[in-house]
């Protein structure tokens, strides 16, 4: 095995391992909220087990994975070896080891704060080093892309940079923006106050700092499936990318408005004004249009490819398309669970309808559909696809894998769809128990029952997952074979420098975060700011 | 990266920043100005007040008025957990705080923290917090006790957080679930799980060790039966009021008779975690 796939794969099976045990503990949340008596169902339990679910799954599932399709990508969309090989390992040693410390102190129920902080709690400094730690390999993988893109610039210059590889510079720059405001907040408020140096904390200055990270985490989370849907799935469907100048445009836009907007999780906060949350959900808005050009393009490409292989008529192209291929099958898939999730992202997104959801299931379902379900579809299709070119041998079954991606879809359309449901009537999040007897939340049961019917199924799915990918190891090993992004329509000669680098958008997201977040953060150390009681998890309270 | 100089390349630069600056703009106007002012307008409030406000440079929404009051509030308690009161309470003047539990408090808490009479709570194992948090209450009548009332009432702040600190430093601990071998299982379940049929909490999801209730959240594991019968009965009664929020009035009035008893024999019985012991 040459250095490249050890690399990758070392990276994808800390990802999938996080995933797989992280399922469990969310297919148990569920049954602890149902009206079914569940085991060790205990308030610490309870949060141990939210905590756990949300660092595996939003930290290390994605954060491991992102940085091994990198590094996948960068080799083998510029076709040279990538630099700096000795980093990207210490980057992984680093991220692992942060990754062991911060599940030692979660399973030791010394950190059960969730994985969006929430001071004043404040667990074990071990806890907070460990995310450090691997933020910190995520920042060497960041330098590396960039490295990786500019060396082959200057190797060809005026040439347009591969859309893969640029869309993954566009999320390594977007993630050094991003980890800014997460960055601080830990650094500078929640360690100190972990390691006692601290007695109080601005509550109001943190959770503004998180808002900072929490929007464009998410895109940072969601650039590997916008990859496979530009660079992948055209090609899985025998067909060609529609337009490789509407990719770079999405990338780039999606980097410069994930940005501004993270203030649509503070609707309710006291501490901003209502005009910058006003003018957070007008920029939030724009977010919209990447997505919208996305699936544009990338229906405009599958069009091509089921016409190409005989597809007649307004619609004749659809039946027309290759779906047994698990690429294809996971874009279709994700497509259908952008549309909910997408649907449900406009309640949150507006000022005055966020109210009625605010805090509830809705939320929750929210982002389960887009990034447990849109998303990490894709990264299943994205493992499926390149695992053969990693492994050098051939998937055992696709009838499997097929099967699998079904049981995601269904399971979390199950489990996400009651929840939309039950956060209109009002049942809250964060929480470990109902009381069902009572007459006024009673209705809830029976749905949050069918949402453990999707946990179960998404859990089955989970594991037949992994045992797809370690079914490869049966076949005979082939051949190492190169791995080809999709061609568009037209190939690139020459592109505008602006879609070529990212000196114009770096410009544009720091006029942006000014205006943004200038004043309201500036405004904790002008303004007398109150401060709030350091509450320990790690010491009894 | 510079900026290209080919013309195409400048174009870019000058129309992307165009629209973006544009679009901001146009937003900040709405949010600050236009719609301000007229929201300002049907709440009664001044052009420059509401803009003030949209921008957070004035407390209040833009959108409404906000009456004022007359009422005066009526707090149960008057402790603030201010940064002052914290910070005395980790750095206590130590001489100071055993003198006064010496010569005032040790007669009936006990040297040590730990009460020879049933009546009166033991003070080992309390954390500051909630030492400090019942001598405020005793000093501004939020909690009534004849004998306590009069103790207090020559102490000042400083010199209630050094002896809370004091005794909270004699002996560190919570109820630790690991010691609970035996008991009733009814009595179990409503300290662990509380009965979500009646509304009430498991008494641990406040009291037990990493619990998530309010700072002076007392230890109850080793503490006086005949006491904790006692406030229980007096939070049922509403006797004592000093709970914020009514926490314990609510919960204490849900339970029947004999779950008190039981719950008070529980906690008297159940060993206390005690890493310096």
């Amino acid at each position: 095995m040459r250095s490249l796939e050890r690399l990758t794969l070392a990276h994808l099976w800390v990802a999938f391992a996080a995933f797989a045990v992280a399922c469990f503990f969310g297919t148990w949340q569920m049954w602890a909220r149902s009206p079914l008596p569940a085991p060790f169902v205990t308030p610490d339990h309870y949060f141990l087990s939210v905590t756990a679910h949300g660092v595996s799954m939003a930290f290390v599932l994605t954060t491991f994975f992102i940085m091994g399709f990198g590094y996948f990508t960068a080799e083998t969309a510029l076709e040279r070896p990538l630099p700096g090989k000795a980093w990207a390992w210490l980057g992984f040693i680093l991220a692992l080891a942060g990754t062991l410390m911060a599940t030692a102190a979660i399973l030791s129920g010394r950190a059960s704060v969730l994985y969006t902080f929430y001071p004043p709690l404040t667990a074990s400094p071990i806890f907070y080093f460990g995310l450090v730690l691997v933020v910190v390999g995520s920042w060497i993988w960041c330098v590396l892309m960039i490295v990786a893109m500019s060396q082959w610039k200057r190797a060809h210059p005026g040439a347009p940079v591969p859309l893969a590889m640029y869309a993954t510079v566009a999320n390594a720059v977007m993630w050094l923006w991003t980890t800014v405001g997460v960055a601080a907040e830990i650094l500078f408020i929640v360690l100190p106050a972990s390691l006692g140096w601290i007695d109080t904390v601005d509550v109001g200055l943190t959770r503004t700092l998180f808002s900072w990270t929490l929007h464009p985490i998410v895109y940072f989370w969601l650039f590997p499936a916008y990859i496979a849907f530009y660079t992948m799935a055209p090609q899985a469907a025998g067909g060609r990318l529609y337009s490789d100048t509407l990719g770079r445009l999405s990338f780039v836009l999606l980097l410069l408005y994930s940005l501004p907007v993270g203030m649509h999780h503070l609707f309710m906060d006291p501490q901003q004004s209502t005009g910058f949350k006003f003018v957070q959900m007008m920029l939030t808005i724009l977010v919209s249009v990447p997505t919208l050009l996305t699936v544009f393009t990338i229906a405009a490409s599958m069009e091509i490819a089921g016409r190409l292989r005989g597809g007649r008529g307004l619609f004749g192209w659809i039946p027309a398309l290759p779906w047994e291929r698990p690429m294809v099958l996971a874009t279709g898939l994700s497509f259908v669970m952008l549309f909910f999730g997408g649907g449900g992202g406009l309640v949150n997104m507006g000022y005055g309808l966020n109210a009625m959801i605010h805090n509830t299931s809705w939320v929750t379902a929210h982002f389960h559909l887009i990034f447990g379900g849109a998303v990490v579809i894709m990264y299943f299709a994205i493992a499926y696809e390149i695992w053969f070119p990693l492994t050098g041998r051939i998937a055992s079954s696709l009838l499997a894998q097929r099967i699998q991606l079904w049981l995601w879809f269904c399971g979390m359309m199950v489990m996400s769809l009651p929840w939309h449901w039950l956060g209109l009537q009002g049942q809250w999040r964060r929480v470990a128990q109902f009381d069902y007897s009572n007459p006024i939340i009673a209705a809830w049961g029976p749905w949050v029952i069918v949402s453990l019917v999707g946990g179960l199924l998404l859990l089955v799915s989970a594991l037949l997952f992994i045992w797809n990918l370690a079914s490869f190891r049966r076949r005979p090993f082939t051949a190492i074979a190169s791995f080809r992004f999709a061609v568009a329509v037209h190939p690139p000669t020459r592109v505008p420098a602006a879609l070529n680098g990212f000196g114009l958008w770096n410009v544009l997201v720091l006029f942006l975060m000014v205006a943004a977040y200038g004043w309201p953060i500036a405004q904790f150390f002008v303004l007398e700011a109150p401060q709030a009681v350091v509450h320990r998890v790690d010491r009894g309270g | 990266m510079a900026p290209q100089p080919h013309a195409a390349d400048r174009q870019w630069w000058v129309w992307s920043t165009a629209i973006v600056v544009s679009f901001v703009v146009i937003a900040a106007l709405l949010a600050f100005v236009v719609l301000r002012i007229g929201q300002g307008q049907s709440a009664g409030l001044s052009a420059f007040a509401a803009i003030c406000r949209s921008l957070g440079l004035q407390a209040g929404s833009p959108a409404a008025r906000q009456p004022s009051s007359e009422s005066k509030a009526q707090p149960v308690s008057m402790v603030a957990w201010t940064p002052q009161v914290i910070d005395r309470l980790h750095h206590p003047n130590v001489k100071n705080g055993a003198e006064i539990a010496a010569n005032i408090c040790a007669s009936c808490h006990g040297e040590n923290g730990v009460s020879p009479n049933p009546q009166f709570p033991h003070m080992s194992g309390q954390s500051a917090f909630a030492i400090y948090k019942q001598l405020h209450d005793f000093k501004n009548g939020a909690r009534v006790n004849e004998i306590m009332g009069s103790i207090v009432e020559n102490l000042d702040d400083e010199q209630m957080a050094d002896v809370a600190a004091h005794f909270s430093a004699l002996t560190k601990g919570a109820l630790d679930p690991r010691t609970i071998s035996s008991g009733d299982p009814d009595v179990v379940r409503l300290v662990e799980y509380g009965i979500s049929g009646r509304g009430i909490p498991g008494c641990a999801s406040c009291h037990g060790a990493h619990a998530g209730g309010p700072i002076e959240t007392p230890t109850l594991a080793g503490q006086r039966q005949e006491y904790l019968l006692a406030q229980l009965t007096a939070f049922a009664s509403g006797d004592r009021h000093n709970d914020i929020y009514n926490r314990m009035r609510g919960i204490a009035t849900k339970l029947r008779k004999d779950e008190i008893e039981k719950l008070a024999e529980y906690y008297a019985a159940v060993r206390l975690f005690r890493p310096q012991d």
